[in-house]
This record gives C-alpha cells, structure tokens and sequence, in this order.
C-alpha cells in the first residue's frame, strides 16, 4: 500500500468517526429514467465508501437508512451514474439520464472480458431476459432467432435432442461443424447444453467472426457461444421460483394423408366404378390417419427453484431444476434434473477462490422408430384388431401365421389379403390383396421397443484467482466432467415381424472423464489515454472415454425384458480412447483515447488426434477499430450516438471430424485393426483382424480464415442502433471423411482436402420505436445472408454420392457450387394416369415415376442430362421482434423465418412409391426413354423455406400493492407459445421442412419424412422474493 | 516472494514442456494397429482367417448399416436372379430388377457386391504385403491362401463385370489411375492363373472353409473352361478325381447341403448357427416371412419343368411349394429352419442367424468339369472317360439311363439340376455359348427385357460419379 491509499483510508476512517456520532434515518424515493419518466426496477443504491446498499423495486422505489452527510450513488446499466449527498430529505426522489454511451457494457469474450465499445471483432450478446420463459428442453432451442449470422435449426424433433448450429454457414465439411461452448470459462462438450437450466443462465455471447474467436485456436472454427451462469450478488438473498407447463401440438402435412373416402370419390369419378380393392377397404370400415397416432403430442413442465446472495467475503449461487418434456412423439419422453452450487470467496485482498459443482440427471425415452414408416401405412389399416375388423382376417395365409389372431391385437397389413368379396370371407389364395408391405404395424414398431437413455453428469470446478500486482491477475482454474450414460435399448417380440428371432436388448454404457486446467496471466493498465489489456495462457484438457456394449438376442416373450432372459449373446464390444489437447495462447488489446482500437491474439495448439508430423497448429489474429463518435467532428453531433468501425481477420481450426469409428477418430495417423469380431476356420469360430481404416499419418489442422468488416451505430438518442458485418470465411485444408473408390478395400478416408467459402451480411437492427411512460415499442430485425461456395475440391471435384443405396438419389460436390447440391434429372411432365397401373392403389393417383428432360437432346436419358437441382443452405435467414410494454403488461412476439434452402424430401417416395420395380407404368406408356424414378429428381428437392411466428410472450407484472401483500419483490405471469403458426413453401409436402437427417457434409439435406414441427402453448410464473 | 514466483513459473514451464510429448501422444489401449500388428505367425494367421471372414459377409438381418460388405451371402441376386432359374416372389424393389433384366447403375445390391469383392482383394493383398514375420512353410502357405482368396473374388468380379480395374497390392485412395481404370479382361485372367497356379503347389488339402489345392486347382479348371484352355482343365480335375485325394460324391443328394464338410465338398464359405458375426441370413431371405418377408431367389416354372424332366431323384431337394402361398416355390438347398416331411433337421434355431455353409464348389461340380474338358467346346463326346463321370452323378440322382454320348446341351441341362441355385446357372449359360439363345427365350417367353447387354452387370454409379468420368460403363447402361 503506497502512501496516497493510507491517506485515503486514513481519511474516510475519520470520516467514519465524524459520522458515527450522528443519528441515522430512513430516506426513500422513487427512481425515474429521464427519456420517459418510467420508474426504473433494479437500480443499485449504495452510500458511498460502505457496503450498506440497496435497489430499486419494480416501481422504481427504495428505502435506506442514512445518516446526513452521507453520499448515495444510484447506478444502474445503461445510465449514467448519479451522487447525491444526503442534507436532510425525507424523500429524495432521483432521475437517472441514460448514458450517452449506453452501449458501453462489458461484454464476455475468450478468457476475459472487454468493454463492448472496445471490441474489434463481431460478437452478439443475448441476455436472459425471457429466454426462460420460453417451453423448450434444451437452452441452444430458445436461441433460434435471437442472433444474426446463427442457424439454429431442429434438424431432430424428439425431445431432448439436440438442435444443428450454424455459426456463419457450414465451414467445416467434416461431421462436426458444430460451435465450441464455453459455460463460465470452460471449454465444456456441446451436450453439455443438454444438462444446462435455462434458469440459471445470464447471458450468451457469441464469437462469430475468426479473430474473436482465434483465441479458442482449434476450436474455434465454427464459432464458439460463451454461457455466463447467473452468480450470487452482495446483500440480502434473493430467491426465485419458475415454473411452466405448456402442451404441445404436431403440425400434420395434409399432403400425406390420403383417407379410403377421397381415393374412392376419385376412383368412382374417374372410372365410374370401384375397383375390388377399394370396395374392400370400405368394407374394413377404418380410416385411420396415421400421422395422429404416431404424433401424438406430449406435455412439458419445468421448475426452477433459486438462490444468490453472499456478503463481502462470500458469494452463492444455487439453482434446482426439474424439466419434463413428453415430446410430441408417441413414446417420447424427455425429464431433466439438475442442482448448480456455487460459491466464490475472498480470502484476502489479493486471493479470490470459488468453487462450482453441478449435478445432472437426464432420462430419455426416444421415439424408438422412424416417421418414414408411417406414410407406408394406408388409412385402411386399424391399430388393433377389433370385433369388425377381426371378421377379415386371413388365417389360412402365410402358413396359418394368423391364424390366432384375436381382437386387441396389432393389425398387420399382410393380415387383410386373399378376402374373396363375392363369398365374403379370406380365402387361402386368389382373394383381394390390399397390403403394400410386410411389415407390422407402424405403432407397434414403437410401443414395442424401448430405447432409454439415463446420463448422469457431474460437472465441477474450482479456482483461485490472484491479484500479483496493480493490473496484474493471475487465475488457474482447474475443472472435470464425469459423464455416464447408459444405453438401453429393447426391441420386442411384436414389434418387428420376425417376431421373437428379431427381438433383442442392447445395452451400452459410456464413461467419459474430462479434466481441463487453464491458467491465465492478465494484465491491464492505463497510462493517459492508453489502455492496454493482455492475456498470456497456458491451458491442457485431457478426455478419456470408456464404452461397453453387449447385445442380446431372441426372448421368448417380453416378460424379462433382460439380458439374463436373450437366448444368447450376440454381440459384445468394448474400447477406449484419450484424447488430449494443449495450449499456450496469447491477446493484447490495445485502445488509444477510447478511440483508436486494435486487437492482436495467438494460439498454438497440440493435439493427440495428429501424428507427430502434425501435431500443432498456430492460429493468429489481427483486428482494429474506430469509435468515430469520439472524434472532435462528431462528439457534440446530437444524432449520432455511436458509429464505429472495425475491420478483422484471423486464423482459426478445426480438428474435430466423425468417422463412425471413436478409434479413428481419435487415432487417425493409425491404421487401426478390428479385433472385435470372429471369423470362421476349419468349421470352428476363429479369430480375425480386420483393418477399419487407411492410416493418415500426414493429417492435419483444417483452417478457417476469416475477414470480417463491419460497423456498428446509434442514433437519434440510441432510438435506433445496431451493426452491420459482411465476412468472408475461407475454409481450406478441409477434414473430409471422403468417399473413395472401393476398389480401395475401403469406401471412405480421412483426408485434407479442398477449400469452402462462405460470404455473408449479418444485420441487427434495433429500434425503440416508442417510448413514453406507460407504453413502450421496441423492434428487433436480425437478418443474415450467407453464400457456400466449394472454390477447390481437387480431383474429387464433380464427385458424386449417395445417401442409401437403395433409393440412390445424388449430391455432386462441384466447385463454384455449394458443397452439398442435389444432382439428377429435371422433370419434364407427370406421366398421364391413364397409363398408370392401379393407379388408386395403394394409394391417389400418384406415379413413382416423370418424364424427365432429355438436356442435351441426344434422344435418350444419361447421366449426361443430370444437372444440380439445388441445395440445402438457407440463402437468408431472419427474424423480426416486437416488445410492448404497456403498464404492467407486456407482449412480445417472434417472427422467424429461412428463405432459399432446399430439402431432399424422401417422404415423398414412401407414400408413393409402390414398391414394385416392375414398373408402374403400363407397357403401352409412350416414350418410355424418358421415363426415371421420381427419386432421381427434381421432384422431391423442395423448397424449405419457411415463416414461423416462433414466439408470443403475453406477461402481467405484479403492481407494486400486490407485491407487498404477497411480500414477493417481483412476480410476474405469463403465456408464451411458439410456433403456432408455421408456413412451409409452396411444394413442400413434409411435415417439417427444418428436418434434416444425418448424413456427411456432402450430402447435406437429406429429408427421411423427419420429425414434424410442433407448436406449444405454456402458461408460467416467475418470483422472486 | 518475487523470486518465488519467478521459480514456481520456471519449474512449472519445465514440468509442462517435459511432459507435453507423452501427454500429447497417449497410447491406443483398446485394438491392435497395423504397424504393431502381424509380427507372429497367429497374427498372420487372424489375418488370413479375415479374408475368408469378407467372403462371409454380414448377416444383413442381424448387424445393418449401409456400408457394410455382404459378400457372398448376396451373390444369388447378381447370378441366379439373373438367369432362368429364379425370381423374386413379388418383384419388390430393386431385388427384381435382376430378374427382369432392368438392373440399374444405381443397383445398391451390385454396388455391395463390387465392394465387398474389392475388400476381399484389399484384405489378401494385405496379407501379401506383411508375411516377414512368417516362416518360409507358413509363409508359402499364407501366401497361397491370399493368393487363392484373390484368383477367386477376381474370377466372380471378371465374370460379372466384364473388365474391371486390376489391383494387385494395397493401393492409396490417391492411387486413381489402378482405382478407375478398367483393365482388359485377359489381364485380370493372367494374374487369376498365376495366383491359383502358386496356390495349388503351395497348398494341402487340409481345409474344406479355407483355401486347398483342390480348391485351387477345381476353380483354376473351371478358369481354365471359360479360358477354353480344355487339356488344362482335365488335368486339373484329373488331379481332384484321383482316389488317394479322398473326395466322393455323398450317396444322398441331401447330406451335401446337410452334412457340413462332407467328402463331396472341396471348398465352401463356412457359417456358424447363432452368432451374428459369422451367421448367414440368405437362407432366410430364400423363405417366405422368416427373411424380409418378399421372398427372394423363388423358383422359376422354367427350372422346375428342367428339375422335374431331368432331375431324378434330386427334384425333392431342389425346391417345394410355399406353404404360405400355394402357386409359389421355394429353394429347398440350404434351409435353416428344416423340413420335417422331407427329412430335414433344423441347422439353426434361429433361421434368419443361419449356420448353413454356402458351397462355392464341389466334387459333382469337378465331375462335370472333367466332362466338360473332354467334351473341348464341340457338340458332343463320346469319351469313356466323360461318360463315367457324367454317370456318376446321374447315377447319384438315381437316373441309371445309359449314356452313349454326351452332347453340349446334356451338359449343360445336367449341369442345371445338379447345381441349381448354387449359383452356377449364369455363368454356365455364358461359359457354354448358350446365354443369348437361352435367356434370349426365356425372357421373350415371360415378357422380359433381356438383351445381350445384361450378360454384364453395370460398373456401380457410385464409382463412375468418383471416378470423374474415367471409369467408363458397359454398354446397355
């Protein structure tokens, strides 16, 4: 302590004494904004020089004991900071004026923190202020829409599951293009965002661009969400309670919902007279609509109980949530528990500790089946058996396979052929066959298997925080992640109709250990009107995983759904891998008179999933910036706020890539042998090494290299604010799993290869369109535009792939192209039904097959008259919000929307093909060269653009009158909805056109019927007393 | 306290960078890699037993995936499908196009069997490439039962595919001039008689799962056949005929198909009942609702009307009416689940994890072999030597009519009963000069689009999108 403090301190104990001798009194107020006269909730009332300190209530008012002479200090964000000392008011009424430089919070980036008007990269920040009131189980779910440059699309709609992220468009063309998450600091797994209350959340910021994010080095490449957990603050402790329960409801595509009415009506107008199949199929009396039974909606509840507070010394945070999810699936089921306890204590003036655990427990239900399998099932099929239905069933078929089929159980399609309609009864043979398929009933094939997943998560870390001189702070933190999940999955004896030779358990159990240490120098000094601030760190991460499995096969019956209870063992595997990464990373921001900015950082990176040749990647960045409101020429302009300009460029990686196989993926220089499997020698099971994978022993680091101007502005007194960004993302040495040439011995390897550009305008847009008191408007625009473009693929250029070999439809990664684009025949015209044979069965009028377009007009069809038909990335997406604040209520709402990307819908071609290949066209049908399968076609690539009304909040707050009765500080009721309404494109006939299957980078966009878009309405309470 | 802190940063950069390389580097504790691997006979040995594991393939019914290779257990589609001896039962999805000669580049069961040929070829030709650490005896063995695995997936892929690329040694997936270029057809043969020629001095008859060196010289005869190299070919099967090397005919046509490792058999695909890994599922695909429920490889009338004219006694184990569906016929050869009124045991409880072998030749097969040499591509024999051989199997199928004379279409319709649904028929048609009139017929007479094309299978578009346009197709597609 230099001489100038102890005089200070000298002077303010003296101080203290003078006051002491006088009386104190209670002094209360109300606090009021200056734009609009509205009382301001929450504004931080401290005297001077002590820890005494209150805030306002959400009408603005406060009470303190004080003694004359004291001085107040009313601060709060976005306001310039007011002192008041205390002569005698009983009342003292204070109003706060907003900051001229509202836009000055701090805002979270790489391993620290910066002023948001010193930042030289493109960062989005999102607070929690209604994210949790919005029904949905996952956090990364309510992100949709909330930030530019972000697709947050539910590529999977069973409960729990975890959405696709696209920060910036696809870069990476690997499996994992997914951005880092970092909670608190700590580089944490993606799935961590499954375990995560929404509750407990404070902000999210998002890195975007590559010089924000380069400090993450080879993690970095796909951007990377910054989570800050809420944290206990000094004074009294606050506790908070929400709760929601909300219902959810499918969307139904119309498009697939044929009925026996409507097929009948149009036969009978056609043809004047039934067909035999369809007399029958009345007969059955049933009209089912599968996409009901199957979607069959769910309930979703969550509670949220917390707790922060502390005192000088200690601070705490805990919070408990219980989330229950029934998705809209039938069998779906999706609850969540999970417990953060925090505590932060100060152990002297220079040492800060903390520790942070949290415990998870998920338990899944997954809809263990596929949509696909619904549209092959007609309307005439009954769920179960009933005292009509039971009358047609044949029991002289397939081996009297029927033969005791009784009233309650699954109908099979299969049941129903061979009916002799003039005698009216199922005949051995040469009856009506109206079944499509052999397989059994599609809800069987759900309510009969029963795929739990039970992860129980342990999450902790600890850290000491050390301040080595002025400016200078030291923190090493050291955290772990204990993941055990286990696998349970029962297919039964009914649900497949193989029966009991088809029925098996699996059950898995995988372990992993993540520990991660990060220690981190920082330094920040101002010298007039420098201002440097600059990190040097070191950190190592170290993952082990475990995993086990055992498969066992054929049960007698379902009664012992248990390993024990399989007639044998008929697989087993077990493995494990380390994965390790090392770093040493560096930043320094510089600012010159808050005005001139520039930002540099590095990175080296050491990963264990390289072989020694190429174990480390450097990764390097630059940015600067320009707050031209500062300037002389505009400093006393009246209009312009804030404008500043930034330019940045950097380097980041990307090491992650999925093979199928977790052996090569964290050993890919290896040539890894199989030895998991047996062969057979000399009629005895033998055993065999079978090689997995070409090693790669040169594999290295694919980069992205960004550049990324942009501009952010306020004007008019802030009423209008916001940022425009154009980047260009350049993604070389891309880690692609490629497929290659089988002649190989392999079908696909790991390889460099390639570049990707992606090109966009990002745009936030923000506007108070009114504010006066009692009625506010506020508007949010957020548009972002992004261009892929696959600029070099080397000799794999023009290579062509599928998905399923059986329904081969083709995606051509072409250069000047997207990376993905679907390839095939153009359709000319639909082959007249005429020529159609049974063209009402199995279901309306429908051909699987077009005429296509003869492109070269050679005078037959070739892969030469193959073209691209589109692809699957959004061109824009966006969202626009409204909030109104009127009185104590306020409404907000959500419209969000993607224009311009394209699906391969396979629905399509399971309700309408008719699983025949001898073809169904008649032999007379005319120019038959030109006919192909719709599959092959521009027929099923629709367009996926779709406007959504993604969220209504409608909330009352508590007057002020009710608060003090209920002796709450704040409450506040609300119905929130998403989704309900929903528009697809024109064309598109699926139930979801934000479904995407997983598939490679390559052949993005494939749509196996999907799971469909649901709308929920919730009702919740949030309070805080 | 400075110094303090100047030394615990020291000593802390010091333990970092001591321990970097080892933490950055950790080791694989689960599996085998393959620079640590075959170093001991055993490990050859695993790999060896991993070859006949890709002829295997994997049983579809029980491990799926879309990549996976199913090796022979799909070859009935590419070969029996294709000829006048079988169909599907309800000409569903893409299995029906090979039996109404409208198979597609796009074909997901020819893109299979392609691949899973090919890795055979990779998994002996790593064989190949890693024998140092056997003995000189072990070492001319592996090589052999590699150089055997190879001759064989190459003969099926030459047969089926017309000229196909030629690979030799384990190749990079840069390597895309061995990996797109179609090598003439003579070529691929060359090196299909060297192997077989290495494999039949350096192998003994110890195994009827793996490769022999009757096994080698039984397929280099029938190479030689297609080859019309007819005084090789006899000697070969001479070789095999010779009473000291033990093979015989079985004295029931059913104990060949259910008495695994008989005398008759001289080499087959071994399968084991139950366990998925190395279980078969063909046998249940070839029944009605114990496989996928479509029924695949059903009879044509066609064969049976050749089966009950020609057959003897073989007819009532070659095929049977559905007893699901009257008016359809079912393969009676190789049934998992048995057949009480024919004498049949149950081979596996659970027939889709079937444990029947698949016999790729046997000792009937070299028999008419043996006639087919003699007979040297003319219109008749009336060779004593012939004559005994073809009797004996006739005699086996009770059919005791005396022969003076064999003609080529003798031959061939005994041929056809003899080893109906074993896979044979396609390439016998085409071997004998017969497929165009034949199929030509037989397509005409059901209302099929046979045309002279379909005797090669379409190059997988899957290669040909890869290829960039280097790996040209067969004509036709």
């Amino acid at each position: 302590m230099n001489f100038k403090s102890k005089i200070v301190l000298l002077v303010v104990m003296l101080m203290n004494i003078t006051l002491f001798a006088q009386e104190d009194y209670t002094i209360k107020g109300v606090v009021t904004s200056q734009v609009d006269s509205s009382p301001l909730p929450g504004v931080s009332v401290v005297i001077k020089n002590t820890t005494t300190g209150t805030s306002t209530d959400f009408d603005g008012n406060y009470t303190i004991r004080v003694k004359r002479g004291n001085v107040l200090i009313f601060s709060f964000l976005g306001y310039e900071t007011k002192s008041i000392t205390v002569t005698n008011q009983k009342t003292l009424n204070v109003v706060l004026s907003e900051d001229s430089n509202v836009l000055d919070e701090v805002v979270v980036v790489g391993y620290g923190t910066q002023k948001k008007s010193h930042l030289t990269g493109a960062i989005s920040k999102v607070k929690n202020e209604k994210l949790d009131q919005i029904a949905v189980s996952r956090v990364d779910d309510a992100l949709v829409g909330q930030v530019s440059g972000v697709n947050i699309q539910a590529t999977e709609g069973e409960a729990g599951s975890a959405p696709t992220i696209r920060i910036r468009g696809t870069g990476s063309i690997t499996g994992d293009s997914s951005p880092l998450i970092v909670v608190d600091g700590i580089v944490v797994d993606s799935d961590f965002l499954g375990s995560l209350d929404m509750n407990d959340v404070d902000s999210f910021e998002i890195l975007k661009d590559a010089a924000s994010s380069a400090i993450y080095g080879s993690r970095g490449g796909n951007g990377v969400i910054l989570i800050t957990t809420k944290v206990g603050v000094e004074g009294k402790t606050k506790y908070s309670f929400s709760s929601y329960t909300g219902y959810k409801t499918a969307r139904q595509s119309d498009s697939y919902y044929f009925t026996v009415a409507e097929t009948a009506k149009a036969e009978l107008a056609a043809n004047g007279v039934l067909s035999d199949r369809t007399k029958y199929k009345q007969l059955l009396g049933v009209d089912n609509n599968w996409q009901n039974i199957i979607f069959n909606g769910g309930a979703i509840t969550n509670q949220s109980f917390s707790a922060r507070g502390g005192n000088k010394k200690l601070k705490f945070s805990t919070a408990l949530n219980y989330l229950h999810d029934e998705g809209v699936l039938l069998t779906d089921d999706y609850k969540k528990y999970s417990l953060k306890l925090q505590a932060d204590y100060k152990v002297n003036k220079k040492l800060t500790v903390g520790v942070s655990v949290s415990p998870s427990y998920t338990n899944k239900r997954r809809f263990d089946g596929s949509t696909h399998d619904i549209l092959r099932q007609p309307s005439w099929l009954p769920l179960y058996l009933d005292a009509n239905t039971i009358r047609f069933v044949n029991r002289l078929r397939d081996g009297g396979k029927y033969a005791n089929a009784k009233i309650g159980d699954y109908a099979i399609q299969r049941m129903f052929d061979d009916y002799d309609l003039v005698n009216g009864v199922p005949v051995a043979s040469g009856g009506t066959d109206i079944s499509n398929t052999s397989n059994t009933n599609p809800a069987a094939k759900v309510l009969e298997r029963n795929r739990r997943e039970f992860r129980k998560k342990l999450f902790g870390s600890l850290y000491a925080k050390y301040k080595v001189a002025d400016g200078i702070n030291f923190k090493t933190s050291f955290s772990g992640d204990y993941q055990q999940t286990r696998g349970s999955r029962y297919q039964g004896v009914l649900s497949s109709r193989n029966g009991a030779s088809a029925s098996r358990l699996d059950s898995t159990m995988r372990k992993s250990f993540h520990l991660a240490s990060d220690n981190v120098l920082t330094y920040s000094r101002t010298i007039n009107q420098h201002e440097i601030n600059a990190v040097l760190g070191f950190s190592a991460e170290r993952t082990r995983v475990e995993y086990e499995s055992i498969q066992g096969s054929v049960f007698k019956d379902d009664s012992s759904p248990f390993i024990s209870s399989a007639a044998s063992i008929t697989n087993q595997n077990q493995y494990e891998y380390v994965n390790t990464l090392m770093s040493y990373f560096t930043r320094v921001n510089y600012a010159y008179d808050n005005k001139y900015l520039a930002s540099f950082s590095f990175r080296r990176d050491g990963s264990s999933v390289f072989g020694p040749n190429t174990k480390y990647g450097n990764f390097m960045a630059v940015s600067a910036g320009w707050n031209l409101e500062k300037e002389d020429f505009l400093v006393d302009n009246q209009y312009i706020n804030k404008l500043k300009l930034r330019v940045s460029y950097g380097v980041t990686g990307n090491n992650a890539f999925r093979t199928g196989n977790p052996l090569v993926d964290n050993y890919p220089y290896l040539a890894i042998l199989d030895n998991t499997k047996t062969g057979v020698s000399g009629g005895n099971s033998a055993l065999v090494v079978n090689p997995l994978n070409i090693a790669n022993p040169d594999l290295t680091w694919e980069r992205q290299i960004e550049f990324n101007p942009g501009i952010d502005f306020g004007f008019f007194n802030n009423r209008i604010s916001g940022s425009i960004d154009y980047y260009t993302r350049t993604s070389d040495q891309l880690l692609l799993y490629n497929p290659i040439s089988s002649t190989t011995g392999f079908t696909n390897a790991l390889v460099n290869l390639g570049e990707v550009e992606n090109k966009g305008i990002e745009v936030e847009f923000r506007t108070k369109n009114i504010n006066i008191k009692g009625f506010k408007w506020s508007s949010t625009l957020i548009a972002s535009k992004n261009k892929n473009t696959l600029t070099d693929f080397a000799d794999s250029n023009g290579q062509i792939q599928n998905v399923d070999s059986k329904r081969a439809a083709e995606w051509i990664n072409l250069q000047g192209n997207p990376i993905s684009s679907f390839y095939g025949w153009v359709v000319d015209k639909e082959i007249p039904l005429e020529y159609i044979s049974n063209p009402y069965h199995p279901i309306g009028a429908n051909a699987q097959d077009v005429y296509v377009r003869d492109l070269n007009g050679d005078g037959l069809i070739d892969d030469d008259d193959k073209t691209i038909l589109g692809n699957p990335y959004p061109d824009l997406v966006w969202s626009i919000t409204n909030d109104f604040k009127i009185n104590n209520f306020d409404i907000s709402f959500m419209f969000q929307g993607s224009f311009g990307a394209e699906v391969r819908n396979m629905g399509d071609q399971y309700i309408f093909n008719q699983f025949n290949s001898a073809q169904d066209f008649i032999s007379t049908t005319p120019n038959q060269q030109f006919i192909k399968q719709k599959i092959f076609t521009n027929s099923i690539i629709q367009d996926a653009s779709y406007i959504a009304l993604r969220n209504v909040n409608i909330g009352f707050n508590f007057t002020k009158d009710m608060l003090s009765k209920l002796k709450f500080s704040k409450a506040r009721l609300y119905v929130s909805a998403q989704n309900l309404m929903y528009l697809t494109a024109k064309g598109y006939t699926g139930f979801n056109p934000e479904s995407i299957n997983t598939t490679s980078s390559t052949t993005y966009g494939y749509q196996r019927a999907g799971s469909p878009v649901f709308s929920t309405i919730s009702m919740g309470v949030n309070i805080e007393f | 306290m400075k110094q303090i802190k100047i030394v615990t940063l020291i000593a802390l950069a010091m333990f970092v960078s001591s321990c970097e390389k080892t933490f950055l580097s950790p080791e694989l504790t689960s599996g085998f890699n393959s620079e640590s691997f075959y170093k001991t006979e055993a490990e050859i040995e695993a790999a060896v037993v991993n070859m006949y594991d890709g002829i295997q393939g994997v049983n579809a019914l029980k491990i799926t995936g879309s990549t996976l290779n199913h090796g022979v257990q799909i070859e009935f589609y590419l070969t029996e499908m294709r000829s006048d001896n079988t169909r599907t039962k309800s000409s569903e999805g893409e299995a029906a196009q090979f039996e109404s000669y409208t198979v597609e580049s796009t074909n997901g069961i020819v893109a299979d069997y392609y691949r899973s040929y090919y890795n055979i070829i990779y998994r002996a030709n790593t064989i190949l490439e890693n024998l140092d650490a056997a003995s000189a005896s072990a070492k001319a063995k592996f090589e052999a039962e590699a150089k055997f695995v190879r001759a064989y997936a190459y003969f099926n892929l030459v047969r089926l595919f017309g000229d196909v690329p030629l690979v030799d040694k384990v190749i990079s997936p840069l390597d895309k001039e061995t990996a797109f270029t179609r090598v003439a057809k003579s070529t691929i043969y060359n090196l299909i008689v060297t192997d077989l020629q290495f494999a039949k001095d350096n192998l003994d008859d110890t195994y009827k799962d793996r490769a022999s060196k009757a096994g080698a010289e039984g397929i280099l005869a029938k190479v030689f056949l297609t080859l019309g190299r007819y005084g090789e070919a006899q000697s070969l099967c001479e070789s095999i005929m010779n009473p000291s090397r033990g093979f015989s005919l079985q004295n029931n046509f059913k104990d060949i198909f259910y008495n695994e490792g008989n005398s008759e058999v001289i080499y087959s695909v071994g399968y084991l009942a139950g366990v998925n890994n190395d279980s078969q599922n063909f046998s249940a695909e070839w029944l009605n609702s114990v496989g996928r429920g479509s029924g695949v490889n059903y009879v044509t009338a066609d064969a049976r009307t050749a089966i009950d004219a020609m057959g003897g006694n073989r007819k009532l184990f070659s095929y049977r009416e559905d007893q699901g569906q009257a008016g359809q016929y079912q393969v009676v050869k190789y049934l998992p689940n048995g057949d009480t009124n024919l004498g049949i045991p149950v081979t596996s409880s659970d027939p889709t994890s079937a444990g029947n072998d698949w016999i790729v030749l046997r000792y009937a097969d070299v028999l008419l072999m043996h006639v087919e040499a003699i007979l040297a591509g003319g219109a008749s024999t009336t060779s004593s030597n012939a004559i005994n051989s073809f009797k004996q199997v006739r005699m086996r199928a009770g059919i005791n009519t005396p022969v003076t004379s064999i003609t080529k279409m003798d031959l061939l319709n005994e041929r056809r009963v003899e080893l109906a649904f074993e896979n044979q028929r396609l390439f016998d048609l085409v071997r004998f000069g017969e497929a165009q009139n034949i199929l030509g017929a037989f397509s005409t007479a059901n209302g099929l689009g046979f045309s002279s094309t379909d005797l090669l299978l379409p190059i997988p578009q899957v290669e040909i999108g890869l290829s960039n346009g280097k790996l040209s197709q067969n004509p036709g597609y």
